[in-house]
């Protein structure tokens, strides 16, 4: 017979059919809530009895039933003589045997890639191909988190807060603050006149003290609100700024230079004294081995031998000698001499007799061009009386000569004229005895000029500047502008790349012509004018001499790689001279080969320094 | 007041006193040691005379009290300390003053004469007492330096060099006082600035910036002209003084701050001894084998000349206060010279005390351009102020009374 195991078939009446096809109903009993209420209160078997859906009887399980339905619910076995805990014989063990468990050969599925999986897998790419499925888009990788200050400026906040400068406090109140202050705190009545006529922002207090007899009776602040609103701006609205104040060792400010003593050879002491008897020596110039001559402002020139300083030799002339040059030719023996308005040519006659013969030999030889030249001076040549002292050309000027000064090759020679306003510099060839006034207009007032040892260049030094002309091109090359006032000497280094310049008001520009138009340095050592700047031929040293009766030696040092700018220390003050009549030092020189410096001053003497 | 122990020795076996360690207090000084070595002698020997005597500690003279010098030295006070004594040298007796025309730019003298050359153009001979015996003019510039060649009773040689760059061999005959240019060598360049003879006075060089070596050929009448035998060439600037170390070496001393030795056979340059300054006068002495130098700084340096790295200088005296023109060492003395200065004085010196010369002769008014010393014992200098002095130094401290 057919049965409906459904539980939820209670409505029917019937439970099943038989075989003859009837109905089977149930018992016609009906149980209301009532009685199975009553049924669960007092039936003592309720616990243990079920209804059959069968046939719709009750049942008492059994206790065999009974403990079978525990064991189910408490997820034992169902069967009472099952022993889950029996030992469990191992088919197999861990020790490796001859006879492997299962003999049984592997499947080929074992081997190879599995062919469920790969059914699927072509489904699934089917799939995919169709567009039926859509393959997962990976996840990107957006960070969870972000920079809150990636956007701010550091240096503004951060400097702000660094430059925080909290406003002044408010100084405690004290005794003026009091409703009873003491006597001597009180504002006598000209101090209240004079409290009231000050401006209120340089008062020092910003209210009258009052004294009063109680606490109760003092009144309301009247500056209250005005206060605390000043105070509010101070606070807020005031702008405050930290003043740097730079910590800078001021030694670190001084350049480093190296020591003087690392900077020998250099005249460090006087050696010799030499007096000539004169006021004024001027100008002094230096020859091979040991001769030097001078001239000297009362009419004579002397030459001196170095080693013993005495006077080899003295020309009386008459005049007043401004100015001495020696040929800087080594195999010429001459020695042009600025007298008054005349330039001589002079033999002295010392050294090598060859030399001296081979001297008067060249000026001897000039032939006389065919047609005159018109000339702006004129040259003539000696008397016999005057060769017998020595000389040999005449060159007569028209205004008083000033500077003679040589080319290096020792042929051409320069002549500075004092005549303001007209021609000043004359260039004169003495092989061929023939003068030229190289400039159509003058620049200024000349004070001296100099030939460039090593290029074809002509330095005119006027009251402020220096103009370099090209002698070959006949042009103006440079310019060089010094911050003086009024340049006094001049003179070039022997590698022909710098100048240095020295003027009346103490200063000595340094020029690198390499570098700019203006000076390189300008050193400030001397106290009063200087008067005289020389270079030294071989050692890197220069020298000036100045108006306070010293000479200083410094040193510089000139690079022969471009990227280097010169090195110029100071060296040495050198005192001897006593200034006489406001001059002090009149010329400088160096010794063309020792370190050694000649000075000539206003007090009639010749130093030598070693 | 502390005493140290001392052992005193000498090399005169007529002042030597016991080899016992005595005890001097620290403080003494050369006076208060001299003083003790003159009892010691007294009560050796009955007839001793007080002689000073001049003590010296690893070859240093002292100078200061005993205990200062010794701290100076880093020697210890804890040991015996050999002194050495010698008989104290006194000082040079001034004796006579010649006057010239002119300054004096050189003096060579012998036992009997004394030759100078002056700057007005002139050389002279006096006798050692001061009598102007001869005037020799042929010059027509500055004479530079002069020198003896040889002498004996009836004619000497001598040579002076001068500005007008030439050498003039000279023959004086002493009897009939009568002078006649033998030789004029020719040749250099420049002013002739110093004459040297060879200690077997068969040669001669003289320089300028080269040196050249002439060799004198027998007297004859008429004047010469010398060839020269070398020219020895090296130097950049001006020679400023030569001398001969033996027959074999010539050295020269130069403004280019070298002293160079050459070898006057072959003429080539054996060795370079560089300073720093210019160097004015060079002196060596065959006794201690130094050559003494003079130079543009103040310092008068002592040179081995056999050394071969090139600027070993193994002593330096400093005392001038302006340049040293001119240096000599004592033919008789290995550890004495004098050096003449542009400060006007003359120092003499014991190469022993370093520090401070022996004697300072300050006679002259004005530069000191030359120094000489004979073997008699003589010291001359002649300056700028025209004047020669001589000075009469024994030559062994036995010789004082003398």
């Amino acid at each position: 017979s057919q049965e409906f195991p459904d539980p939820f078939a209670v409505d029917f009446p019937h439970v099943g059919y038989d075989l003859d096809g009837r109905r089977i109903y149930k018992p016609l009993r009906s149980r209301d809530e009532l009685d199975l209420f009553l049924e669960k209160m007092e039936n003592p078997e309720y616990w243990r009895t079920v209804q059959d859906r069968q046939t719709g009887a009750d049942v008492r399980l059994s206790e065999e039933q009974l403990e079978l339905v525990q064991r189910l619910q408490r997820g034992q076995f169902g069967d009472v003589n099952f022993d889950p805990y029996e030992p469990s014989v191992d088919f197999f063990s861990h020790e490796v045997r001859i006879h492997p468990v299962t003999n049984r050969p592997a499947d080929k599925r074992s081997f190879i890639p599995s062919l469920v999986e790969k059914e699927k897998v072509s489904k699934l790419v089917h799939a995919i191909k169709m567009g039926w499925i859509q393959p997962r888009k990976p996840k990107e990788n957006v960070p969870t988190f972000y920079d809150l200050w990636a956007q701010e400026d550091p240096n503004s906040i951060l400097g702000r807060h660094k430059m925080h400068v909290p406003a002044p406090k408010i100084p405690l109140p004290g005794h003026e603050e009091s409703y009873n202050p003491p006597p001597e705190f009180l504002l006598s009545p000209e101090e209240k006149l004079a409290w009231e006529q000050q401006d209120p922002s340089e008062r020092r207090l910003g209210f009258i003290p009052q004294k009063f007899r109680s606490l109760r009776a003092v009144p309301a602040y009247s500056r209250f609100i005005h206060e605390r609103f000043e105070r509010c701006l101070d606070l807020y609205l005031c702008p405050r700024q930290r003043k740097m104040r730079v910590n800078v060792d001021p030694e670190d400010l001084i350049p480093k230079l190296p020591r003087p003593r690392d900077l020998q050879p250099f005249p460090t002491t006087q050696a010799l004294v030499r007096i000539s008897g004169n006021i004024h020596l001027e100008l002094m110039e230096f020859w091979d081995f040991g001769k030097q001559g001078r001239g000297s402002d009362d009419g004579s020139v002397r030459l001196w031998e170095v080693s013993s300083g005495r006077c080899l030799r003295s020309l009386t002339l008459g005049a007043v000698v401004r100015s001495v040059a020696w040929n800087p030719n080594p195999s010429i023996c001459l020695l042009a001499v600025a007298l008054e308005e005349q330039v001589l040519l002079v033999n002295p006659g010392l050294g090598d007799r060859l030399l001296v013969a081979a001297t008067d030999q060249l000026l001897d030889s000039w032939e006389a061009p065919e047609e005159e030249r018109v000339q702006p001076v004129r040259w003539i040549p000696a008397s016999p009386e005057e060769r017998a002292k020595g000389i040999r050309l005449l060159v007569q000027h028209d205004k008083p000569v000033t500077q003679v000064t040589w080319h290096a090759k020792g042929d051409y020679w320069a002549s500075v004229v004092r005549n303001p306003g007209g021609r000043q510099v004359l260039i004169h060839q003495s092989s061929r005895r023939w003068s030229q006034d190289p400039f159509r207009k003058s620049p200024g007032m000349i004070q001296c000029v100099q030939f460039h040892p090593l290029r074809p260049y002509f330095l005119v030094a006027s009251q402020r500047s220096v103009r370099i002309y090209n002698l070959l091109r006949q042009e103006l090359t440079k310019k060089l502008q010094s911050n003086c006032q009024w340049i006094s000497s001049m003179a070039v280094h022997p590698g022909g790349d710098n100048v240095i310049c020295g003027s009346y008001d103490s200063k000595l520009a340094w020029f690198d012509l390499d570098l700019s138009t203006r000076p390189y340095r300008l050193l400030r050592h001397h106290r009063r004018a200087l008067r005289s700047v020389a270079f030294h031929r071989r050692y890197p040293l220069f020298a000036s001499g100045s108006d306070d009766g010293t000479v200083i030696v410094c040193h510089g040092m000139v690079y022969s790689d471009l990227l280097q700018n010169p090195l110029l220390v100071p060296l040495k003050v050198l005192k001897g001279h006593a200034p006489a009549l406001d001059l002090g030092v009149l010329d400088v020189a160096f010794h063309p080969h020792q370190p050694w410096l000649f000075s000539s001053g206003a007090d009639g003497t010749v130093r030598l320094y070693t | 007041m502390a005493q140290l122990t001392a052992r005193f020795r000498t090399e005169n076996r007529r002042f030597a006193v016991e080899d016992v360690p005595f005890s001097v207090p620290a403080t003494s000084e050369t006076a208060d040691l001299s003083q003790l070595i003159n009892k010691l002698l007294a009560a050796a020997h009955e007839d001793h005379k007080y002689v000073e005597f001049d003590f010296l500690i690893n070859g240093q003279f002292l100078r200061l009290p005993l205990v200062t010098h010794m701290e100076m030295e880093n020697i210890s006070t804890e040991e015996v300390v050999e002194i050495e004594y010698v008989e104290k040298y006194m000082a040079p007796q001034p004796e006579e003053c010649i006057f010239h025309d002119d300054w004096i730019s050189s003096v060579q003298a012998t036992e009997e004469w004394i030759l100078t050359g002056c700057y007005d153009q002139t050389a002279r001979i006096w006798s050692v007492e001061g009598k102007s015996i001869m005037t020799i003019a042929g010059h027509t510039e500055v004479v530079k330096d002069v020198a003896w060649v040889k002498q004996d009773s009836l004619s000497c040689l001598l040579l002076s060099a001068s500005m007008d760059q030439t050498v003039l061999l000279w023959e004086w005959n002493v009897e009939k006082n009568k002078v006649k240019a033998l030789h004029c060598c020719r040749g250099h360049a420049g002013s002739v600035e110093s004459v040297a003879v060879d200690c077997t006075r068969t040669k001669v060089s003289d320089f300028w910036k080269e040196t050249f070596v002439f060799l004198p050929t027998d007297e004859e009448d008429e004047m010469e002209e010398a060839t020269p035998l070398a020219t020895l060439s090296g130097h950049t600037e001006a020679i400023s003084s030569v001398l001969w170390l033996d027959a074999e070496e010539i050295c020269s001393a130069s403004w280019d701050h070298t002293i160079k030795l050459w070898d006057a056979e072959t003429g080539d340059l054996k060795s370079t001894l560089t300073g720093n300054k210019v160097f004015n006068s060079v002196s060596y002495s065959p006794l201690c084998r130094r050559l003494a130098s003079g130079s543009t700084d103040r310092h008068i340096r002592l040179w081995d000349p056999r050394s071969k790295d090139g600027s070993l200088v193994l002593l330096s005296l400093t005392s001038h206060t302006g340049w040293v023109t001119s240096v000599k060492w004592s033919p008789t003395h290995e550890h004495q010279l004098i050096s003449g200065s542009l400060d006007n004085i003359v120092k003499l010196w014991d190469t022993r005390s370093c520090k401070a010369p022996l004697y300072d002769l300050a006679a002259h008014e004005d530069k000191v351009l030359c120094v000489d010393w004979t073997e008699a014992g003589l010291l001359l200098s002649g300056g700028a102020d025209n004047k020669l002095y001589c000075y009469r130094y024994p030559a062994t401290a036995s010789d004082v009374g003398a």
